[in-house]
């Protein structure tokens, strides 16, 4: 257990297919994650699985929607409804994207790449030290998938993560399957970004799966964890120690068991992975 | 280019149903060996439309079954490019859309879609509107017999209430129950649909006109118990016992709260 990153173990993104099965089955997850959004509701179901699978099961928030840089004003409304979700949860820590989702005129719903830029970094620094002001507890941001490359980017995507953590106090989530898709759209090398970032920074790790569309890759999230991500997996394990490690699905849903299958295969690699290697990055 | 011109040129082309960058975006972008900055511009061109088509076909699968994907898609898309997103979550992409519909067909044809469009966003509504606990059989049992005139009560929170014309719910059942599709029919009579939530379960029931004004003139316009009884009062002496009958329904389906006046 590594006590300054509160190591939560092996945990699986909740979503509604499964609510039936985990509070059925009780099944060997270390803990969910959760997608705020689906419960920044007024009632009904989706609030009745989260409070009893939260009573048994620690849970992590997980946004989509904060738009950190965007172009627009934080929306005050959507903070206050994170912190009002917060308060019935007790999450172990809140975290959203490195992106922006919404223009100025209209929401996009999509984790939309920024410009590494100078002017993007001092923009999302000071909006996140405003979130961490309202959240009161430092803002985790996930590295995104991306398929554009800004021309005038002055920085690389994860000089830019480790100036911003550096700037914000932000703690940063490392989606090693993101980092995977973007190296082979962009042409960049995975371990160089994994291995550049602040180690100490790194509160958690996302494995999902992609879609091969033959010159490049997209972050479908809708089939198992692919073999170069799982060694990619492993190589950041051996650098870090023991990371709190989620897997992803968010579409093609199988059984519960395929997924408590693949989420004993990164139990699996783990342990290999860090015989030997320090307990503690 | 300055992060909010760079910004608001990408929102234009993602909201623009052409798919064309202004040459100004193009230049912005680098391509790689895998992937070119038009293909990029694509992926989340398409991404953009395809994930809001999937919410509108999840909260319309009655409308959706009625139209086929391609005539769906196409008043969908003619909907997003009146009424994009304004709601951080997409649990509200579609609250227009039937008001959307009457604009946008000829009357004859909006009307029976848009009464199916309404009622399907009602069951929405009710999936995930706020708790509360109806009052229940138990509890009117308890209740002294000097309180029963005065008795008040209002509808829980849930309950949704859609006035039909046509016979929307059975498109709608059929939907759900993936039978042939019946054809629209105007209704011989309106009818009331109510729609609520029973504990985490979505129902709904159709009222026959004397129930729905009874149970809107209780639960809506505040009239107490003995007010009820006194507007049966063409019943004679069936009016209390008609009162108290569709009271007791009320109650077993769970649509009712007390109200205790001031």
């Amino acid at each position: 257990m590594n006590a300054q990153r509160g190591n939560l173990g092996f945990g699986l993104g909740l979503r509604s297919t499964y609510y039936q099965a985990i509070l059925e089955q009780q099944p060997a997850i270390d803990w969910f994650e959760i997608v705020s959004e689906n419960y920044l509701v007024a009632g009904g179901k989706a609030l009745y699985f989260l409070d009893a699978i939260g009573e048994q099961y620690p849970l992590v928030m997980h946004g989509v929607s904060l738009s950190i840089g965007g172009p627009h004003e934080l929306d005050r409304d959507y903070l206050r409804q994170l912190k009002h979700l917060a308060a019935r949860v007790q999450p172990a820590w809140i975290s959203d994207h490195l992106c922006w989702s919404r223009g100025n005129a209209h929401q996009l719903h999509d984790l939309l790449p920024l410009p590494y830029t100078e002017e993007s970094l001092q923009h999302v620094a000071a909006r996140v030290r405003q979130v961490q002001d309202v959240i009161e507890r430092p803002l985790v941001l996930e590295n995104v998938s991306s398929y554009l490359r800004c021309a005038d980017d002055q920085f690389s995507e994860w000089q830019f993560l480790a100036a911003l953590s550096e700037l914000s106090g932000c703690e940063l989530l490392l989606d090693v399957n993101n980092v995977y898709v973007s190296a082979r759209n962009h042409g960049f090398d995975a371990w160089t970004f994994i291995s550049s970032l602040p180690k100490q920074r790194i509160r958690q790790l996302h494995l999902a799966g992609h879609s091969d569309y033959g010159s490049y890759l997209i972050d479908t999230h809708d089939q198992p964890v692919s073999d170069p991500v799982w060694q990619l997996y492993q190589r950041t394990l051996q650098h870090l120690g023991p990371v709190s490690t989620l897997l992803e699905r968010d579409d093609h849903f199988p059984d519960l068991d395929v997924l408590l299958d693949e989420l004993n295969t990164a139990r699996r690699f783990a342990a290999q992975a860090l015989q030997g290697s320090p307990q503690c990055a | 280019m300055r992060l909010s011109d760079w910004q608001a040129q990408v929102q234009a082309y993602l909201l623009n149903p052409d798919a064309q960058p202004n040459p100004a975006l193009q230049a912005s972008l680098l391509g790689s060996a895998a992937l070119s900055a038009e293909q990029g511009l694509a992926i989340y061109h398409n991404a953009y439309r395809a994930r809001l088509l999937e919410a509108l076909r999840g909260d319309y699968p009655a409308v959706h079954g009625w139209l086929g994907d391609e005539e769906f898609d196409a008043l969908a898309l003619a909907y997003l490019g009146a009424h994009p997103s304004q709601h951080f979550s997409l649990r509200w992409i579609g609250a227009k859309l039937a008001d959307f519909i009457d604009g946008y067909l000829i009357p004859a044809q909006a009307a029976p879609l848009s009464e199916l469009a309404r009622l399907e966003w009602a069951f929405t509504l009710a999936f995930d509107a706020v708790d509360a606990a109806p009052l229940s059989l138990t509890q009117m049992a308890e209740l002294p017999a000097e309180d029963w005139p005065n008795l008040q009560v209002c509808l829980l929170p849930s309950v949704q209430w859609l006035v039909c014309r046509h016979n929307s719910l059975a498109l709608w059942r059929a939907c759900k129950e993936q039978g042939d599709f019946p054809g629209s029919q105007p209704l011989v009579a309106p009818e009331t649909c109510v729609i609520w939530r029973d504990q985490l379960i979505t129902r709904y029931r159709s009222l026959a006109a004397d129930e729905a004004a009874a149970l809107q003139g209780m639960a809506v316009h505040g009239w107490n118990f003995a007010e009820l009884c006194g507007e049966l009062a063409h019943l004679g002496e069936q009016a209390p016992v008609q009162a108290v009958s569709w009271l007791r329904q009320w109650l077993a389906d769970g649509l009712l709260q007390r109200v205790y006046p001031a």
